[in-house]
């Protein structure tokens, strides 16, 4: 048993949310005994508002060998932290066909994101699973988001948080229904087990309740090989 | 969907750590394609300004003060008549809308719209020959009926012109015009220019004027209903009676029939005391022709409080400075005459009350009252028009022709201005003659008839104010009033000098429209907007460069960039995938350095090579990389992945 989770989102103004996913799935996988990796990304230059910036965990039964390649090579699980990542990237690259789990943070319809995803993508997926977790999450000031503004506000954000200490508490915010979303669609770590790693308990059983699914067929498996 | 920029070749789609170079200014859009950062898309979206919305005719206010300011007066007269055939009247008479309703009033004072307006209509005029003329279509042989030429029925031939309509006018008096000629004075809107402005219309050709041919008397209804259709603009002209004992003696008069003679041009008498009965604007007209013509006084006896007149504010203070004097809240009770002529009145005061109906009427207050020595009365206090020619069912007691939303009687029979909506203003004329030919050619085009289109209007509060540093309005510069109280000739408010009309145009804030400042594209710290000219709204987004930094959005004066979430663009070519968030592998940036291309090269052979050689331990690594990062073969020499696709496989 092994799993990748890449974890998409916007540098510096949902930076937290990303790792909060990255880092509570892989912190719950390790106390659940398993071997686990949380690893930051560098390669996007993740101090620039806005730009795409990722966040992996992978875990196993065995231990991880490859523990300088940070990108995940085959991510089978993939949360989107903010919307508009369905159009802008190609997130599944990797993905073997069929097994992709991708969480997405939205509170549009299924439908309508899936529109965005050209049939190479929508080839790799199992399951979409689509979660408002600006709505399940705990509003901090007017929001949910690290900053206490919402969506709107936070697109004028323009400081940086490049280097900063951990203000807030892991698994806060949108991160905790994502995460709740996360774990109960791919039902592989026990959702008591990822709460223990989680700040906001009640956000992420909420997320774990209140998400939409959408199951893909699985294609049929391929022939073994002859030799 | 487009893929831009980050295709990744087949030979290097595998895991590579850490080799990824950074991103360069040169060639950085195509290298770096930066769209995938947005989540807002930056999106021009004109508004509609306030003025333009407060227009009764629709004129594209916004549009010609920018031409104003950039010295194109001939495409800020073109811009006017497109919406309004008479900018010399309207800019003379109009009481502004659009001056009311301007946002720049919240910022220090309104524009002076209306002086602009002028200065263009004049300009217009002294044109050699009208311009619009040339964009005209060839006339297509239907005529239209339209019955009145005062601002409406002038209006409707204009844009039944520009159509391809002609039309034949009836107008009752000996000379068209309507109420521009026989309501409003000669000092408010000089003979000459009324005239220019007939004359500028009827040289398009097509539009016929029957003076002297008053409607129900020598033309019926039935003509009328056998045009193809017709246009009912005969407003309202007969002023109201006062039912008091007195009023049929020499020397009372009504108000509106005193205008109308000094209008047309006939000797009138007026005394050297004058009373003018009402509260509106017609009292005040009256009242002040009544001083240039008597050379007496004139007092404005309205039951209206100080406070209450209908006056137009400017109108009012330029009585006032004319000497016209005020008896507010107060009735007139009887008419004093001696040898059927009149000689005083007796006042008393009064106040208006609002019965539980809701209808407001006088009440006077007993024992209030006096005697005053006058030797004229005119009575101002409202108008009506007589339709007992029509049939019943198409009017009220109060002179109006019932219609429906669209200004439609019966048939391809439509009405407008004050016999449609009571008195009202020139350009509420207008703008129901503009209407009414747009709705006569849907008409007769079997098309139907549309409610007016839903508008968004700009705010002052969308506006970026900063950048609008605070400049006075120019004042229309107004003749010395001693010298004009002393004529029916001279004009009570000048014109802009050119320099006027160009700084006053100057301060127009563009409310929600781009007005081509560059702003956008001087603030985008990413290069991201294009300029094809600088025109109106010319400017376009680089959607796949574009990050959604919103500076734009920020810094644009007039408000008419939006922030729209970039999930609500799900057409095909609206989607940018990049293969990767980075774009190091691909394009000119891998081809700069051969250094950084030949380590990629290098590595994925290596890396390959342990994959099909068995390691030391027998069998190959299982998670493919070299043991000890030795290469397999035992020397340090990456194979290159290429030798597999010639067959030679490595020792």
């Amino acid at each position: 048993m092994y799993h990748e989770l890449t974890v998409w989102s916007r540098g510096i103004i949902m930076d937290k949310e990303a790792r909060d996913v990255s880092s509570c799935i892989a912190a719950a996988a390790r106390a659940l005994g398993f071997y686990a990796d949380n690893v930051s990304d560098y390669i996007d230059d993740p101090d620039r508002t806005n730009c795409l910036v990722r966040r992996y965990a992978r875990f196993g039964d065995s231990p991880i060998v490859d523990r300088f390649v940070y990108e995940n090579p085959r991510p089978d699980w993939v949360v989107l932290v903010e919307e508009t990542i369905v159009k802008a990237v190609n997130f599944l690259r990797g993905t073997p066909d069929g097994t992709g789990i991708l969480v997405v943070n939205s509170a549009r319809e299924p439908e309508y994101l899936l529109k965005f995803l050209p049939d190479s993508m929508k080839a790799k997926l199992a399951k979409l699973v689509v979660v408002d977790a600006v709505g399940l999450a705990d509003q901090r000031g007017s929001s949910p988001w690290m900053f206490v503004r919402d969506l709107g506000e936070l697109a004028y954000d323009r400081m940086s948080t490049e280097g900063a200490e951990e203000r807030l508490a892991i698994g806060m915010g949108i991160a905790a229904p994502l995460i709740g979303a996360l774990a109960a669609a791919a039902g592989v770590l026990p959702l008591d087990g990822v709460a223990d790693q989680v700040a906001d308990r009640d956000a992420m059983f909420r997320g774990a309740a209140h998400h939409q699914v959408i199951e893909f067929a699985r294609p049929a498996p391929a022939p073994a090989p002859t030799s | 969907m487009s893929v831009r920029g980050t295709r990744i070749p087949p030979h290097l789609q595998l895991p590579i750590a850490g080799v990824t170079p950074p991103p360069t200014e040169k060639e950085g859009q195509r290298l770096f394609p930066t769209g995938n950062f947005r989540f807002f898309r930056p999106v021009y979206k004109d508004k509609t300004p306030p003025c333009n919305n407060a227009c009764p005719t629709g004129e594209q206010i916004q549009k010609y003060l920018d031409f104003v300011k950039h010295e194109r007066y001939l495409d800020g007269y073109l811009t006017i008549m497109e919406d309004n055939p008479m900018p010399s009247v309207t800019g003379r008479v109009c009481y502004h809308p659009c001056e009311t309703a301007c946002n720049r009033a919240e910022h220090d004072e309104p524009i002076g719209i209306r002086s602009v307006e002028r200065f263009l209509g004049d300009y217009g005029l002294d044109l050699p020959e009208e311009p619009v003329k040339a964009t005209l279509p060839p006339l297509n042989g239907t005529t239209i009926a339209i019955v009145g030429s005062g601002p409406a029925g002038l209006a409707a031939a204009y844009h039944l012109r520009r159509l391809g309509y002609g039309s034949v006018i009836f107008e009752a008096l000996d000379k068209p015009g309507g109420m521009l000629r026989a309501g409003i004075p000669h000092w408010h809107l000089p003979e000459e220019v009324l005239d220019a402005e007939i004359a500028k219309l009827l040289s398009l050709g097509g539009i016929e004027i029957r003076t002297g041919t008053r409607a129900g008397q020598d033309i019926s209804w039935d003509e009328l209903r056998g045009y193809p259709a017709a246009f009912l603009a005969l407003g309202q002209d007969v002023g109201k009676r006062l039912p008091v004992e007195g009023i049929q003696s020499r020397g009372v008069g009504g108000g509106l029939e005193f205008l109308r003679e000094a209008g047309m041009g006939r000797p009138v008498r007026v005394g050297r005391e004058v009373l003018v009965i009402g509260g509106g604007n017609t009292a005040s007209d009256a009242a002040r022709s009544a001083i240039r013509l008597g050379g007496g006084a004139a007092t404005i006896v309205s039951l209206e409080s100080e406070d209450e007149l209908l006056i137009v504010a400017e109108d009012l203070e330029q009585a006032r400075e004319e000497g016209v004097l005020f008896s507010p809240g107060t009735s007139l009770v009887r008419v004093l005459t001696q040898d059927e002529h009149v000689t005083g009145a007796v006042l008393c005061d009064a106040r208006l009350a609002r019965g539980d109906d809701g209808a407001v009427r006088p009440e006077l207050i007993p024992g209030t009252e006096r005697e005053v020595i006058c030797d004229t009365i005119l009575v101002a206090i409202g108008q009506v028009q007589q339709l007992g020619w029509l049939p019943d069912h198409l009017s009220d007691a109060s002179g109006i022709i019932t219609a429906d939303e669209h200004g439609r009687v019966e048939g391809n029979i439509l009405v407008g201005g004050d016999v449609m909506r009571g008195p009202s203003m020139v350009v509420d004329a207008l703008g129901d003659g503009k209407r009414a030919a747009r709705d006569i050619d849907r008409l007769l085009t079997a098309q139907a008839l549309t409610p007016e289109p839903e508008v968004t209007i700009m705010p002052y509060e969308g506006l970026n104010s900063a950048y609008f540093r605070h400049a006075p309005r120019i004042d229309a510069p107004l003749s010395p009033a001693a010298e004009r109280r002393r004529s029916q000739k001279v004009e009570v408010t000048l014109a802009y000098s050119e320099e006027q009309a160009v700084a006053e145009a100057d301060r127009c804030m563009s409310c929600g429209v781009c007005n081509g400042c560059d702003n956008c594209y001087i603030v985008c710290p990413d290069v991201s907007v294009l300029r094809d000219a600088r025109e109106n709204g010319h400017y376009s987004i680089r959607t796949t460069y574009c990050k959604g930094c919103l500076v734009c959005v920020q810094e644009c004066p007039t408000g008419c960039l939006e922030k729209v979430p970039e999930m609500d663009f799900d057409a095909p070519e609206d989607v940018t995938r990049m293969e990767t968030a980075f774009a190091p592998y691909d394009g000119a940036h891998a081809e700069q350095s051969a250094f950084t291309r030949q380590l990629i090269e290098d590595t994925i052979a290596e890396y390959d090579a342990a994959r099909r050689q068995p390691g030391p331990g027998g069998g190959p690594s299982p998670n493919g990389h070299p043991p000890n990062g030795q290469a397999p073969n035992g020397t340090t020499q990456p194979q290159n992945l290429r030798n597999e696709d010639h067959g030679e496989v490595a020792p």
